[in-house]
């Protein structure tokens, strides 16, 4: 029995560790710790609204954007306001691009180096480099230059960010052409985000912390040139996602199949919804609400279904509070996995620790399809790649055809997130159809002004990395209370009252550790969540 | 008071040129800068409104320059009712019938007593609010320069944005000067004709009002 | 040296297949950034190609949402930026570094023991809970932050949080964020600090620092304070006292307002007065929706966002001027013109403006029911009977009486 640590995960967004107890090369029992605690909530108090939606996405500098829709969507649940289609589409469309720069930098910059070494790239054999990459219908690159590029790296002895790291752990298991093919990718990918980011500047002014999706609608009135760069943008990141992501995920998976025998986690799938369709219905949504337990049933659920537990989280207030009824004091005493070990509270829908992110979302919009109900207009149908198709394609592809249970775990996860961008590529690409013929059509509608200055309400959405959800309550024009529940937050969960693990918590617990002293799969599993 | 005289030695000629130019000043800077502070309608007015913020602003300031010296030149009369005069800068500053008479001013503004007070050339607490505006006057020079991009960067400017606390700090200083000057303006206004309008008469049309039965 | 230099760098850009004509375009915008001519180029392309060998860097994160980190992650194609970062060795980066865990922690000391280093600091300095609130690796954050920058050549405070807080600052949060400079002030470190605040950093700002600090100025810390123009802004922190921060003045010296393209109808006073309006179609002014720009200072509007594509106002949102000092507490509420004035408990955020209507309006009715109050005393008119001797002289005479 050993104790396997990992502080600091890098290669997310904040500070965390992971502790686990491994006994004979398998994890018995697992902490997740939030090590930062920075406190959004109290700055709120008493400004007006909209300064909530400026400020509240500074939360997370990799999903501002989401953060800034649910802060929206509280005020405007609470004052009552309904946002224009204009700004519906507007603000689809600086989500989609926030998911696919999202989803690209996750898989590339912060997930690959997990399986991909760029040190074994450097022993690749050029010619069978380009014949895999045919093979694997995967996009060519210069391999060769790169290959070079890599030697000249390697060789001026400072290895700078790729220093350190355990490129001799038997997990890299890829063949060094593969390894040289993810390599170029994992350069280009550097361009590619930056691409789809470009799509939020034009919109939202800038990346991160874009300006424009204020409560009522947006404050961007679109040009034809605009539109001409987002389309184009657009198609430049659904390329590479089709001629890199997902052959990539594909040709990389067979090696790597033993990933899906574990870190499934709790198996409860929650998405608040994302996308907003044309009749504002959080359950058609084109990424759907929904609360998946247990097979294929789905459950309705709302902002009420939330509880938070402070139990083994530095916090002094009341355990077990919905947000709107949210308390905050921080209060830390030390480290110790028998008492409070985190700053991330206990989230817990209708009391079950719940999975969010892309994995959940493409169960629940899988759920959603097998009962028969489709989730794109018929005008668009055929070109929109839906997530049901994409699964079962993705099966076919790896041999499990009929076997969709096999996402839930590790390999799972990691595939569910890449299968997402390319469905939300295809629907970026009709929004801006829909958008640019209802302008022509004559609607120049982009904002409506509100009429009260008091109200309750929540905005519950999804980031990348799964839900998100703002709480506001209004009186006078004045914030009076403000909660926010993070996505990270639903996954790090700590055990809750009653000792249940987490999310990821649950997913650590049964993952083998090959080298406690580099325990490089609870590396994986705690990157899969994206936290 | 009252039907009291008023006499032009009181108020130099050049003294009531000095008093409309800052009654014409203030009424544009205050327009202006609310105007500056919230644009309430528009008509291409904001290039006008600086314009016009700008120019009131070194006028009132040369004026109160010129002003200052001139009361060390000029000579005005020294008590109510009367045409004997002294060097004006003294008649600003208290007097011998000004001393102990500030609390007994208060006490008759806020009637707890009945009977007026002696006092100088002016009251008491008259003498003090005319002379605050004098370094109100500059304090809303120099918090105007300090927001005013062409000057921000002076270092003695730009040392008083620091100490306080930053450009939307200075902003807010400004703002509130104007404040101040307008309620100044209100209870200036207020006292000079609650009894009658002779000392309008005087300081804006130069009218005497003789004293009753000297027609 | 200088040879040896051009060769390394030739030899760098042609493996990346940057073309010698991409370099000089990137010289170009550096010098813009750095609030210098373009002409600059040649001299800065030939500081470049003398460069010396990697210098390692360590960024480190405080109290951050990784924004900044994502900002840098959107600097140029092709990809020149990352090129001249090459040129750092980024030996801890918590957000790409391949290492993580010990292993990581092992990148940092050693380099902190080597010596010689750059320090990019992102985030807020969290010393609430006695400095618990962060914590990496079972050490305090604040504790990393000392010791890194103790022995770092100069530290690079990127985005408002690491320069004084930023939002995590704002008012009545008990968090207790500070910024770099205020901390290292509290530590007794004289280590440089070079102030790029705004949320997040424009990465062009760290790029246009870099290359000052590395290339221009030779590496030597001396020489880049010497001959970069600075501008010291100085502020009050609630824990610290007061703190002057270094900032360059290329970047931080004009304000946003007056270099901003929609100028023109601000002048002329033609403003936006609703979101998604035909007047925001037009491109009017900002100013009446709350736009800081007049009393924020950085040159967004010249060098932009996300490779130059775009910025706040273009899109249509007022400045909210998070490239100020204690921005929350002194730009919100961001739609109006003026910030709130924090009252305490009791009466919460209030704006100027409603004090100066309040305050005036108070007066007006009190001079109205004096007016009332002087009629009704009989002073109206003639004016009150006049008291034949001070009150005070009466007084004293009395006592005189009575001591006979």
């Amino acid at each position: 029995m050993t104790r396997a640590v990992i502080d600091p995960v890098t290669r997310i967004e904040g500070h965390l560790r992971v502790e686990c107890e491994v006994t004979d090369g398998v994890v018995k029992d697992a902490w997740v710790s939030g090590q930062l605690y920075r406190g959004m909530e109290t700055v709120m108090l008493d400004r007006q609204p909209e300064d909530a939606f400026y400020v509240t996405q500074r939360i997370c500098g990799v999903c501002p954007i989401s953060h800034s829709h649910a802060s929206s969507m509280s005020t405007e649940a609470a004052l009552g306001i309904a946002i224009p289609n204009n700004a519906r589409l507007i603000r689809n469309l600086l989500e989609a691009a926030q998911f696919l720069h999202s989803h690209i930098l996750w898989f590339y910059t912060l997930a690959a180096l997990d399986y991909v070494s760029p040190i074994n790239a450097l022993s690749a054999d050029i010619a069978d480099t380009y014949a895999l990459a045919q093979a694997a219908g995967t996009r060519v690159a210069d391999f060769g230059a790169i290959a070079k590029r890599l030697t000249a790296f390697a060789e001026n002895g400072q290895l700078s960010f790729l220093g350190g790291h355990y490129w001799d752990h038997p997990g890299y298991v890829l063949p060094p052409e593969l390894d040289l093919i993810a390599t170029a990718h994992y350069l280009e990918a550097l361009e590619m985000q930056a691409v789809a980011n470009e799509i939020v500047a034009v919109i939202g002014g800038k990346f991160p912390h874009p300006m424009t999706s204020v409560p009522g609608g947006t404050a961007f009135v679109p040009t034809e040139q605009k539109l001409d760069d987002i389309l184009f943008n657009f198609i430049r990141v659904k390329e590479f996602i089709d001629t890199a992501l997902i052959p990539d995920t594909l040709a990389i998976a067979p090696f790597i199949l033993e990933t899906t025998t574990y870190g499934g986690g709790c198996g409860n799938f929650l998405s608040w919804g994302v996308f907003e369709a044309a009749d504002m219905d959080a359950y058609n949504r084109f990424l759907p609400r929904g609360f998946v337990t247990g097979g294929l049933k789905v459950e309705e659920v709302g902002p009420d279904d939330v509880t938070e537990y402070v139990e083994h989280s530095w916090y002094d207030s009341a355990s077990g509070l919905n947000p709107s009824k949210g308390e905050t004091h921080v209060k830390f005493d030390e480290y110790n996995t028998d008492a409070k070990y985190t700053y991330g509270k206990s989230a817990r829908c209708k009391e079950k620790p719940a999975e969010v992110g892309p994995l959940a979302r493409m169960v629940n919009a899988y759920v959603y399809e097998a009962g028969g109900k489709s989730l794109v207009p018929d005008e668009w149908a055929g070109s929109v790649r839906t997530p049901k198709a994409l699964i079962d394609l993705t099966l076919e592809a790896l041999g499990v055809a009929g076997k969709p249970e096999i996402l839930v775990s590790l390999l799972g996860r990691v595939a569910a997130r890449n299968l997402e961008a390319a469905y939300v590529a295809d629907l970026a690409l009709m929004w801006v159809g829909e958008l640019v013929g209802g302008i022509q059509g004559g609607d120049s509608e982009f904002f409506k002004a509100r009429e009260t200055f008091d109200g309750a309400g929540s905005g519950l959405w999804e980031a990348p990395r799964g839900s998100v959800g703002h709480w506001i309550d209004i009186k006078g024009n004045k914030i009076k209370g403000y909660q926010v529940v993070a996505p990270t937050t639903w996954d790090i969960a700590p055990r809750d009252a009653a000792g249940v693990l987490g999310p990821m918590e649950q997913a650590l617990v049964g993952a083998p550790v090959f080298d406690v002293e580099r325990p490089l799969e609870m590396l994986r599993i705690a990157h899969s969540f994206d936290p | 008071m009252g039907s009291h005289a008023h006499y032009r030695e009181a108020h130099p000629l050049v003294f009531v040129i000095t008093h409309w130019i800052n009654l014409i000043c203030m009424v544009m800077l205050a327009f202006s800068g609310f105007y500056i502070h919230f644009p309430f309608f528009s008509a291409g007015f904001m290039g006008v409104a600086r314009g016009m913020h700008f120019v009131a602003m070194y006028v009132i300031l040369i004026n109160l320059v010129f002003r200052i010296v001139a009361a060390f030149f000029v000579k005005t009369a020294n008590q109510l009712e009367t045409r004997e005069v002294d060097t004006d800068i003294k008649n600003w500053l208290p007097q011998a019938e000004n001393k102990h008479q500030l609390v007994e001013t208060l006490k008759y503004y806020l009637f707890f007593r009945k009977e007026g007070v002696i006092s100088g050339k002016y009251g008491s607490l008259q003498k003090i609010a005319y002379l605050a505006t004098v370094p109100l006057t500059f304090i809303q020079a120099y918090t105007g320069f300090a927001i005013y991009a062409p000057f921000a960067d002076a270092s003695f400017l730009a040392a008083g944005t620091t100490l306080v606390g930053g450009p939307m700090n200075m902003r807010i200083i400004h703002y509130f000067g104007m404040w101040v000057f307008i309620l100044f303006t209100m209870v200036h206004a207020y006292l000079a004709n609650i009894y009658n309008f002779a000392p309008s008469k005087i300081i804006f049309l130069w009218k005497e009002t003789l004293p009753e039965g000297k027609h | 040296m200088a040879h040896e230099g051009h060769n390394a760098l030739h030899d760098l850009l042609a493996v990346r297949g940057v073309t010698r004509r991409d370099f000089l375009k990137y010289c170009g915008s550096i010098a813009a950034a750095l609030g210098l001519s373009e002409t600059m180029a040649p001299q800065i392309a030939a500081a470049l190609e003398g460069a010396p060998k990697l210098l390692p860097t360590l960024w480190l994160n405080g109290g951050s949402c990784s924004g900044c980190t994502e900002s840098i992650a959107q600097v140029d194609s092709p990809d020149v930026a990352t090129i001249v970062l090459d040129y750092l060795s980024t030996n801890y980066f918590e957000t790409i570094m391949a290492a993580a865990g010990e292993q990581a922690e092992k990148q940092l000391s050693d380099t902190i023991a080597a010596g010689g280093y750059l320090v990019i600091y992102e985030g807020s300095v969290m010393t609430g809970q006695d400095g618990n609130t962060l914590l990496v690796a079972g050490k305090k954050g604040t504790e990393i932050l000392s010791e890194a920058a103790a022995g770092a050549a100069a530290v690079i405070a990127v985005g408002s949080c690491a320069v004084d807080g930023g939002w995590v600052y704002g008012y009545p949060n008990p968090a207790e964020a500070t910024g770099v400079q205020a901390w290292l002030n509290h530590e007794g470190i004289t280590t440089p600090v070079v102030n790029l605040p705004s949320c997040p950093v424009n990465p062009e700002w760290i790029v246009a620092m870099v290359v000052q600090l590395l290339l221009v100025a030779g590496g030597d810390v001396a020489t880049f304070v010497e001959k970069t123009e600075w501008l010291t802004r100085s502020y009050t922190d609630r824990k610290y006292g007061a703190v002057d921060l270094l900032m360059p003045k290329g970047i931080f010296g004009q304000s946003i307002h007056d270099n901003c393209p929609r100028r023109g109808h601000f002048e002329n006073g033609e403003f936006v007065t609703e979101f998604g309006s035909k007047e925001e179609a037009m491109g009017y002014c900002l100013y009446k929706m709350g736009c800081k720009g007049p009393q924020t200072f950085t040159n967004c509007p010249i060098v932009r966002w996300n490779r130059r594509t775009s910025w706040c106002v273009e899109a249509g949102s007022p400045c909210i001027g998070c490239g100020g000092l204690n921005w929350v507490d002194n730009n919100a509420p961001f739609f109006h013109r003026l910030s709130d004035m924090q009252m305490g408990d009791a009466l919460g955020n209030v704006q100027p403006g409603t004090v100066g209507a309040v305050v005036g309006g108070v007066a007006a009715a009190a001079l109205v029911a004096h007016g009332l109050g002087m009629k009704a005393a009989g002073r109206v008119g003639d004016g009150p009977p006049m008291e034949e001797m001070k009150a005070y002289d009466r007084k004293r005479l009395a006592k005189k009486g009575g001591d006979k």
